[in-house]
């Protein structure tokens, strides 16, 4: 076969996949008709193949890269990503994120013992040695915090409320969910990030907390009041997304038998998994955050709320997804 | 051709499709990159105050403390922030607006297009590659890998890839102060198989380390043949300058077959080329000029696989 013969013996097909793909390139597969995707597919495979020939008998560059091209147009309309479903989603957070977590439960024990050891010792600072605890989370960031918990938010539904509550719902989404996914991001410079965003969160935290609690009722019960419905989600949450960032990490330093490159993307998929289940728990503290948290309502049914919140919390990652087990017999 | 193309120093990686077919991708580097960014950041910006002008036109008349508006646009801009490159990398192919506009798409490094959580990924990771600041991180990552990934790239396993396809006049620089040949010094044919053309092309590859005497050393056979093919004689020494000529002797081969290579590879009418007097050539000189800095690669390959339009069976 010479080349003349070869193009013109291919080039109705070569027309013919030419107005397919620009015809189909920009619908979604799902509404392709079945003829045009078997006749797409036979050309496709028959273009690469003219391809590889040109390419293997040298028959001039343009009429490889025309091919190149076409075979380029092909491939990028057969070959994209699956489509996702609202299915996949609620699965993820049903089953795959806590079986996720519980696999990963070294990262997750760790990112809480990098926020949880600072933020106990910075309640005892921030308890018995007020000048210390000024000294390290300034004087007005105290000051406000426990202005701003002196008396309680709102004594009733007003009219403020509902404009102010969707304020802070995003301030609150913007601010917290922001922080996470830092944790997680600054995961893959070997993880200093992320300690140093679980450390200095547990501190900040942990000082206020303390300075509330020396500071005695009504600030105190007015404070714990607010943030322990969303405290469950919300620091669990951040947690998390630092065990992502820590997963990451590990990626990085402790690659195991695969080399670092790999060994990075196979954990990043899962940190990634991390910090997203992450974020959806954020956004439901937020909710709360936002709309609960704040109800003019006695604080011993915010207490009992908040206290059935965290069991909620702690039984979703520990029990949802589980294999149920049968007793049969 | 292929495994040359997969040297170290080179934007072009080569991937093999399913079909067994190998295949070409040009990186994009960092400059082309930040400028698909800047389009994209100008963007947000843009439907953040869009946005924002919009609901507090709508929110004035619902609630005189702006409070709303203000949380609504706090979630807007949080999701602009973190998830406007992979909402759009997911619904358009591994493409953002600015990168459409820059001619850049995100793939997987294997070619197949970018999924989901890796397009949230890469982005997620921007974070990390903007440190500490301008994209530094991400800059020395890209300048150390062979893909030009950053650290998000690296992770999440893709690449950006650049897809405006500028056609490297298949002659690249070659025959930039070449004269092509006219007819009148051709008495014989005036066509040059295209195989032939390929074959001058290989021999001025420029990963091909051949000195110019080695070089005309190889083109001295197929100068000859083509000579005799075309009926071409060298003209005689202007005896007005003649150092000229004898300059140009040594590397008359190599002149020849790059003149070639310009009247034939260039034109892919050239071939045909009906034309008795050196104006007409001087004319389509002109054209084939003028064409070849127009960005229609695709549609000179078209051509030249003889179907665009016009008369299609002429090459047989």
């Amino acid at each position: 076969m010479n080349r003349e013969r070869f193009i013109r013996d291919r080039r109705n097909d070569w027309r013919e996949f030419e107005t397919l793909v620009s015809r189909m390139k920009n619908s979604r597969q799902a509404k392709w008709g079945s003829r045009d995707v078997a006749t797409l597919s036979r050309l496709y495979r028959s273009i690469c193949y003219d391809l590889s020939l040109v390419q293997s008998r040298e028959w001039g560059a343009r009429l490889e890269q025309y091919l190149n091209d076409l075979v380029a147009q092909g491939h990028n309309c057969l070959y994209r990503s699956p489509p996702q479903s609202v299915r996949a989603v609620w699965d993820f957070f049903a089953v795959g994120f806590p079986r996720l977590l519980r696999r990963r439960y070294k990262p997750f024990l760790l990112a809480l013992a990098l926020f949880l050891v600072p933020l106990i010792a910075s309640v005892w600072v921030g308890y018995t040695r007020p000048d210390l605890a000024e000294l390290i989370a300034g004087r007005e960031t105290i000051e406000q915090a426990l202005k701003s918990y002196e008396n309680e938010l709102y004594v009733e539904g007003d009219s403020r409320y509902s404009s102010e509550r969707t304020r802070m719902f995003g301030h609150y989404i913007n601010n917290n969910t922001s922080i996470a996914f830092q944790a997680f991001a600054m995961g893959v410079l070997v993880g200093i990030g992320t300690c140093y965003v679980l450390i200095s969160n547990g501190i900040i935290i942990g000082i206020l907390k303390g300075a509330i609690l020396a500071k005695g009722n009504p600030t105190a019960d007015n404070f714990f009041s607010f943030i322990i419905s969303h405290g469950s989600f919300e620091l669990t949450a951040i947690v998390i997304a630092g065990a992502g960032g820590l997963v990451l990490a590990q990626g990085i330093l402790i690659p195991g038998q695969r080399t670092r490159g790999d060994s990075l993307k196979f954990h990043g998929v899962e940190a990634l998994q991390l910090a997203l289940g992450a974020g959806g728990m954020l956004f439901v503290a937020a909710m709360l955050e936002g709309y609960f948290s704040p109800l003019p309502i006695a604080s011993s049914i915010k207490y009992v709320v908040g206290s059935m919140l965290w069991l909620l919390v702690a039984v979703y990652l520990t029990m949802s997804g589980r294999e149920r087990i049968t007793h049969e017999g | 051709m292929n495994e040359n193309h997969n040297r170290k120093v080179d934007t072009r990686v080569v991937v093999e499709t399913p079909e067994g077919v190998d295949f070409q991708f040009v990186i994009a580097g960092p400059g082309t990159r930040a400028w698909a960014w800047l389009i994209d950041n100008l963007l947000k910006l843009g439907i953040l105050a869009g946005v924002g002008i919009l609901l507090s036109a709508v929110g004035v008349f619902a609630d005189s403390s702006g409070n709303f508006v203000t949380g609504i646009m706090s979630i807007i801009g949080f999701v602009m922030n973190w998830f406007y490159g992979s909402l759009f990398e997911s619904w358009m192919n591994g493409q953002t607006p600015g990168k459409k506009s820059a001619g850049l798409r995100v793939v997987r490094t294997n070619g197949t297009p970018i999924d989901v959580t890796s397009a949230i990924g890469r982005n997620f990771l921007r974070t990390a590659d903007m440190l500490p600041f301008c994209y530094t991180v991400g800059l020395i990552s890209m300048l150390m890998t062979r893909r030009m990934q950053r650290l998000g790239d690296l992770v999440f396993d893709t690449m950006v890839i650049d897809e405006r396809r500028e056609w490297i006049s298949r002659t690249g620089g070659l025959t930039a102060n070449i004269e092509p040949l006219l007819r009148s010094e051709c008495p014989r044919r005036f066509s040059v198989p295209e195989r032939t053309l390929a074959v001058i092309e290989r021999l001025f590859e420029s990963d091909r380390i051949i000195s110019d005497a080695r070089r005309e050393e190889i083109a001295r056979p197929l100068s000859e043949a083509l000579r005799k093919r075309l009926g071409y004689q060298d003209p005689a020494p202007d005896p007005r300058n003649p150092h000229t000529y004898f300059r140009t002797q040594g590397f008359r081969h190599t002149q020849f077959i790059l003149r070639v290579l310009k009247t034939f590879a260039d034109d892919p009418s050239g071939s045909k080329g009906n034309s008795k007097n050196p104006q007409a050539s001087a004319n389509r000189t002109a054209m084939k000029k003028e064409r070849s800095e127009r960005d229609s690669s695709y549609e000179e390959n078209r051509q030249l696989a003889g179907l665009s339009s016009g008369e299609p069976g002429s090459e047989s």
